[in-house]
């Protein structure tokens, strides 16, 4: 008989990177890379589960962004040209490691994987959204929605117009693909202001997750800790606490999983090694070495980097997802003893963890789900939805102002190289609350004016863009998307306030930000 | 509904204290004691290195690419007097401000020459848990800026406290003008509540165990007591951690490098030829394809050693072979 739950959560999200003016834009390599190595191998680890009949539970986020780029035609297209191109280089790299065994075997298994992931991409009509839509129809996963372009709610409670506006604009886009609507949440950086779960009940969402210290730290004290959702005082939203052990075995690049000497190495990379002349056709046409994906030394310690060797990786891939099993046993049956109730344990990561930087996560990750339905009685895997129908009565307290970035609150977005953002946002965000006053109803050019205004505004909003100023390095592409989509509202706000809209220009940046076709400017208010 | 009064009645009491409340601080003791320091710090490590895996999401866009121009700048004033408190964390509150000249015209008017003796204030109160009108704040505390700073990082020193504030005029004799008052903000607090729910008891001690693990410093995994073991180390080995990183600025920041000079060498070897294009070439025994015009190239990395590379050309009919053989043989000194 089992003691309690494990949920595993994977927030799965990249802001809007869509650039049709440019033949080729590196920043677009973000979606091509996660697709290969994250999106297709976790849709293939959910296949060969299911094929096995093995019983899975798995939440996955999605956010609004990532969806629309995974369905986009332009972007589809140039997966396609992207993956045939890597398919080239594969085969030319069996060839040029013939005489070296100890790599010619990691070129075969590129080039297959890469196969494999244009024959994924072809099988589902080039829109992996309907693998994922497949899961949750058959029961397995769980897909919730996230901010509509990734906003930091946390930084946007003085205008909370933009918050609902993020929420409708996220519920409505899910029901259009999906055909339902979504039953929760991965809050964006999972940043949580209390308040703002009454937005979150007025757009039908019924629970969300916060970091630890978001349940820990709220008032009252709860009882469970984070081994229990709590319900939000004042409307029964549910609010689930990461668990951080679990968490950090997996993210702690120190003692974490991924750190493992026999993985495989994420900063060798032969676009970086190989000779210029060789490697060029397959980097950055303006002759930027970048990733390739293909990657041949294994992460060895200290000293000469290693060849990766596959088997004993997935050898420790197997071995680590026992260990992981065994310590959420104990932590179970430790919880269970002690809260006379069966306890949930939350563990969320980001799902471009998985494949993308730990090469082994999928493989992990498949390893865990077979082996818990296999291998053990203790621990069964549940979606925060049938925890909730299972567990109706919960505590009521009101969460704490979290969220699950650096130092736990709002610092990675607001410090020196990005506090600057928030008065451009803010104003802007203003002046749309002010357009919705102004204009009711409107129809015709107008009406494209406004609705293409929340766009720019939304795509301004995403919390990439301040992340990528805080880590400090590379920002230029942050600022600019920043600059560009709040001048481009800040033009649209003019224009209709003046009545002298130019249509040729509307048209171009309706044909450049493209995002939300049915967008609806009045949810902003 | 007891229970709730209980609850606002216990509020209540610590609004009315100022200052961190002491007695409050007294029953968090035990919780103490099972390490509320170490979470914090533990998380502040763990944040950090989850900051650094976060990055790579986005790690193609470290390449330099200097040619496309940055869009125009964007509006340096909205013409709108404001200010805006936002939350950092438990103690710092950012503020950022606008006020427009003709505000400024205005005060000067009325001020005449006291207005260029004013210093520029932003004057912090604490109003938790009330309805602040001006003049019921708890306790205030000013701060002077320079004419021509636009934001500003108050350390409120009050975690679980509400603040608002003002930017204003502090006049010579003492008079403080308002300009432009902020919105509201209410920090979270630093540890867990001490208000409890009759409901949803559960002792101190137990809390504290959840709590810890919660934190991830259970001691179920051996990573959790890999963990202990560190913070401890960290704790009582006078070089703490946590000098080590509030000097980082920003958690994915390099440290200054360390001189390391390197070279790697490797070597590769072209073979490249010619023949009928409809003719079928091997290398060493693999068929390999040929452009159109008949040639044909390869590349191989070239391990140290012997390479013995047979190259066969079969003619379209089958009835001609050629077969020409390169030896290389490499060394490394």
């Amino acid at each position: 008989m089992y003691k309690g739950y494990l949920c595993m959560v994977l927030h799965s999200h990249l802001p809007y990177v869509r650039h049709p003016e440019h033949e080729d834009f590196l920043e677009e390599d973000w979606l091509y890379e996660a697709i290969t190595e994250t999106y297709i191998p976790l849709i293939l680890v959910m296949e060969r589960l299911s094929n096995d009949n093995i019983d899975f539970r798995l939440t996955m986020s999605m956010s609004p962004t990532l969806i629309s780029m995974l369905t986009d035609g332009l972007l589809q297209d140039r997966y396609l040209r992207h993956i045939n191109r890597l398919i080239e280089l594969g085969h030319k790299e069996v060839e040029r490691t013939r005489w070296q065994p100890e790599f010619q075997h990691l070129a075969i298994m590129y080039l297959n994987s890469f196969c494999q992931s244009r024959d994924t991409f072809l099988r589902f009509n080039r829109n992996l959204v309907t693998a994922f839509k497949n899961f949750q129809d058959a029961g397995k996963l769980e897909i919730i929605t996230c901010g509509a372009t990734h906003g930091f709610f946390p930084l946007m409670d003085v205008c909370k117009e933009s918050v609902r506006a993020q929420l409708k604009v996220a519920v409505s886009h899910y029901e259009s693909v999906f055909g339902r609507k979504p039953r929760g949440i991965w809050l964006p950086e999972c940043g949580y202001h209390p308040g703002h779960d009454e937005i979150l009940k007025e757009v039908g969402l019924r629970y969300f997750f916060t970091d630890s210290h978001g349940v820990l730290h709220g008032v009252p004290r709860p009882k469970y800790g984070v081994f229990a959702p709590v319900y939000c005082k004042g409307t029964g939203v549910a609010c689930f606490g990461r668990d951080l052990e679990s968490s950090k075995q997996v993210w702690s690049s120190v003692d974490g999983y991924p750190g493992d000497y026999l993985y495989r190495e994420f900063y060798r990379d032969i676009g970086f090694d190989l000779d210029y002349d060789y490697i060029k056709p397959y980097i950055h046409p303006d002759g930027v070495r970048i990733n390739t994906g293909i990657k041949y030394y294994r992460i060895t310690g200290n000293g000469n980097k290693q060849p990766y060797n596959p088997h004993f990786a997935r050898e420790k891939a197997a071995e680590q997802a026992g260990n992981f099993m065994f310590n959420r046993g104990k932590q179970i049956e430790y919880l269970n003893d002690f809260m006379q109730k069966k306890p949930i344990i939350i563990s969320p990561y980001d799902a471009e963890l998985f494949g993308h930087w730990w090469y082994e996560g999928p493989q992990w990750l498949e390893f865990l789900m077979r082996k818990i339905a296999c291998d053990q009685e203790t621990i069964r895997l549940i979606t925060p939805s049938e925890y909730l129908m299972e567990n109706p009565r919960n505590q009521v307290i009101t969460p704490s102002f979290s969220s699950w970035g650096w130092k736990g609150y709002t610092e990675m977005w607001l410090q020196g190289p990005n506090d600057w953002i928030y008065r451009h946002l803010h104003s802007a965000s203003g002046r749309m609350t002010d357009l919705v006053k102004s204009f009711p109803h409107s129809d015709g050019i107008l009406k494209r004016a406004l609705n293409q205004a929340l766009r720019e505004l939304l795509l301004a909003q995403s919390s990439d863009w301040a992340f990528i100023m805080g880590t400090g390095t590379h920002i230029s592409y942050a600022v600019r998307r920043t600059k560009e989509h709040l001048l481009r509202f800040t033009r649209l706000y003019e224009d209709i306030k003046s009545n002298s809209l130019d249509e040729n220009w509307l048209s171009d940046i309706e044909y450049k930000d493209n995002i939300f076709p049915d967008i609806d400017y009045k949810v902003h208010q | 509904m007891a229970i709730l009064r209980k609850i606002k009645a216990k509020i209540k009491k610590v609004s009315q204290v100022k200052r961190k409340p002491k007695i409050a601080r007294g029953s968090l003791k035990k919780i103490k004691a099972a390490k509320v320091a170490p979470p914090v710090e533990k998380k502040e490590i763990m944040g950090q290195q989850e900051t650094a895996i976060g990055k790579t999401k986005f790690y193609t866009a470290e390449a330099p690419r200097p040619t496309r121009a940055m869009p125009q700048e964007l509006p340096e004033l909205y013409g709108q007097d404001k200010i805006v408190l936002q939350v950092r964390d438990p103690r710092w509150i950012h503020a950022y401000w606008e006020v427009t000249s003709q505000t400024y015209e205005k005060l000067r008017n009325q001020l005449k020459d006291e207005f260029y003796r004013a210093r520029r204030i932003l004057r912090v109160y604490d109003v938790s848990q009330i309805i602040f009108n001006g003049n019921n704040a708890h306790r205030f505390f000013d701060i002077q800026i320079g004419d021509s700073s636009t934001n500003w990082y108050i350390d409120t020193n009050g975690p679980g406290r509400s603040w608002c504030v003002d930017l204003g005029l502090l006049l010579p004799d003492g008079r403080f003008i308002t300009i432009v008052r902020s919105n509201t903000v209410s920090m979270p607090i630093e540890g867990p509540s001490w208000v409890t729910d009759e409901e949803w008891l559960i002792p101190d001690d137990m809390f504290a165990r959840l709590y810890g693990m919660g934190f991830g410093l259970g001691k179920s995994s051996p990573i959790g007591k890999a963990w202990q073991e560190r913070i401890k180390r960290e704790l009582f080995s006078g070089s703490l951690s946590s000098a080590g990183i509030s000097s980082v600025a920003s958690p994915t920041k390099k440290a200054p490098a360390e001189r390391k000079f390197w070279m790697v060498v490797n070597t590769e070897l072209i073979v490249y030829g010619a023949t009928e294009p409809d003719a079928k070439v091997y290398v060493q025994d693999k068929q390999i394809n040929l452009r159109h015009d008949g040639t044909f190239s390869m590349r191989f990395a070239l391990p140290d050693g012997k390479q013995v590379i047979p190259v066969k050309a079969v003619s379209s009919d089958n009835k001609e072979e050629r077969k020409i053989t390169p030896i290389v043989t490499k060394e490394t000194k």
